[in-house]
């Protein structure tokens, strides 16, 4: 039960430091804002509201066992 | 009444009445042009057609939303969406070794869903929190769902953190069948009719459903971007199909579809975009694992191209794989006899989506816009309209389901949409 323990903390450390280091990592990246013309266009956008992806993800969600996982808003246009 | 005491009115024609509508909403619209957009109007409509000599199975769906934006950080909005669905589907299943006519006992239902939500989004310079709800009914089935998002950028907009909670309260209708009773002595619902009252034949039984998500989206060039999402579920309450039976002997014997109670769902997606400019198209590619303590591994590759055709038309292809182990429980025959087939404990389904499977989709999507000018709208109204119409299909290998050893013949199938949105 120990051994099991110790294995499950050495995986939480492991998923925290990969999560540490990749978000580390994503301080490198610098786009700056005049060069984000093609990162704001739709077909940049990783959850653009549309209706086919919304009618095909509801048809899926009722022909598969699994969910979750999909996109959420975001694409790198920093329009906020 | 009150149009009764308006007479003047009354007599007009109807098109002039129309005219006037639209030329008063077009004035009140243009006058608040100078706020930039106001309102965004989506109308939407899918059609699910799933072809099957015997249990075919028939989806429309239609929605509307309507997003008002009274200030630049706030907008909210309400829509309403519906599932018309008709078919047939055995409401008996049995397997490979079952001695019961499982075809003719597909039986013809049709029921529509219907959805209303509501919902408000607070922008700020970096941030943004989200909140809504949905009530969803239809005879046998009733949701209640809530849900809060909040999300942020930093490192100078390169890096956007999502968070998302959903909870939901869900009712669904079954026979009125005691806790204690068997689950061997469970019967099935043959029709919808008397749930939700106080019919004593029918009973209410409740579903909890909690959803977590964290979303990372992260821009690496000008041209490459890509989105890390998690994703956990939990459900709890009666989860399976009321109106399904499944034979459990091999003498013929049926009860009532029986899942465990408690369910745990986990996902992870990660994707990519890429902007090839040699070939003036935007390319993406993701993949999804899926796990959850019915023990079902899901595996999802995706792959789209989305490439301007005219400055107002852009033009998008897409292709999917998907394939998942079977749930520890399930089996195509719970009559005992081979070890393939042999019962699996205290549970059983008829669900062909917790059998082993594989799909294979292939899509494409068409999206043309009309941006107005500035101080002028397309067709007098809006600030820009799209509409967009689109094709899927979608093919499923069911690796082990049958009924009653026979392969069902309702693994294809075909999804339109046709979607057309204007900013006023």
């Amino acid at each position: 039960m120990k051994q099991l323990e110790i294995s499950v903390v050495r995986r939480a450390l492991a998923g925290v430091f990969a999560a540490a280091l990749l978000l580390a990592s994503a301080g490198c990246a610098t786009v700056r804002p005049e060069q984000r013309a093609i990162l704001a266009d739709p077909t940049m956008q990783f959850d653009e509201k549309s209706a086919d992806r919304a009618a095909l993800e509801h048809a899926l969600d009722n022909r598969e066992g699994s969910t979750g996982g999909g996109s959420v808003r975001g694409g790198g246009c920093g329009c906020n | 009444m009150f149009l009764r005491m308006m007479p003047s009115v009354g007599r007009l024609p109807r098109f002039r009445r129309w005219s006037g509508a639209l030329l008063g909403l077009s004035a009140l619209l243009s006058a608040t042009s100078a706020r930039a957009q106001v309102a965004t109007l989506d109308v939407n409509s899918g059609l699910f057609v799933e072809p099957s000599k015997r249990s075919g199975l028939t989806v429309v769906n239609p929605s509307a939303v309507l997003a008002v934006k009274p200030s630049n950080w706030l907008t909210v909005q309400g829509g309403y969406e519906a599932d018309i669905v008709s078919g047939a589907s055995e409401a008996v299943k049995g397997g490979r070794l079952s001695n019961v006519d499982i075809v003719t006992s597909a039986t013809h239902f049709s029921d529509t869903r219907h959805a209303f939500t509501g919902g408000f989004t607070v922008t700020r310079a970096t941030t943004h929190l989200s909140g809504s709800y949905t009530y969803g009914t239809e005879h046998d089935y009733r949701s209640n769902a809530f849900a809060v998002s909040a999300g942020t950028d930093f490192l100078q907009k390169n890096t956007q953190i999502e968070l998302s909670y959903g909870r939901g309260f869900d009712q669904v209708c079954t026979t009125a069948f005691a806790a204690s009773d068997a689950p061997s002595a469970r019967l099935a619902l043959d029709n919808s009719q008397g749930c939700f009252t106080n019919d004593k034949k029918r009973a209410s039984r409740e579903i909890s459903l909690n959803n977590f998500q964290v979303g990372w989206t992260q821009t690496w060039t000008p041209v490459f971007a890509t989105q890390m999402v998690l994703s956990a579920s939990l459900q709890n309450g009666f989860l399976g199909n009321p109106y399904r039976s499944v034979v459990i002997a091999s003498a013929g014997d049926q009860a009532l579809e029986n899942h465990p109670e408690n369910r745990a769902r986990g996902a992870l997606g990660l994707r990519g975009k890429y902007y090839l400019r040699s070939f003036k198209t935007a390319f993406s590619a993701g993949a999804r694992l899926y796990r959850d303590t019915w023990d079902i591994f899901g595996q999802t590759y995706e792959l789209d191209a989305e490439r301007y055709m005219l400055p107002w038309l852009r033009v998008l292809v897409r292709a999917r794989y998907y394939n998942q182990t079977k749930a520890l429980f399930w089996s195509d025959d719970y009559t005992g006899g081979e070890p393939a087939t042999g019962p699996r404990g205290q549970y059983w389904s008829g669900d062909r989506e917790l059998s082993p499977l594989s799909s294979y989709l292939l899509g494409a999507r068409a999206l043309a816009t009309r941006e107005g000018r500035p101080g002028q709208r397309v067709l007098g109204l809006f600030l820009s309209l799209s509409g967009s119409v689109s094709f899927d299909l979608l093919k499923t290998n069911l690796r082990d389901f049958t009924l009653g050893g026979r392969a069902p013949d309702d693994t294809l199938a075909l999804l339109w949409s046709l979607g057309l949105r204007g900013e006023f």
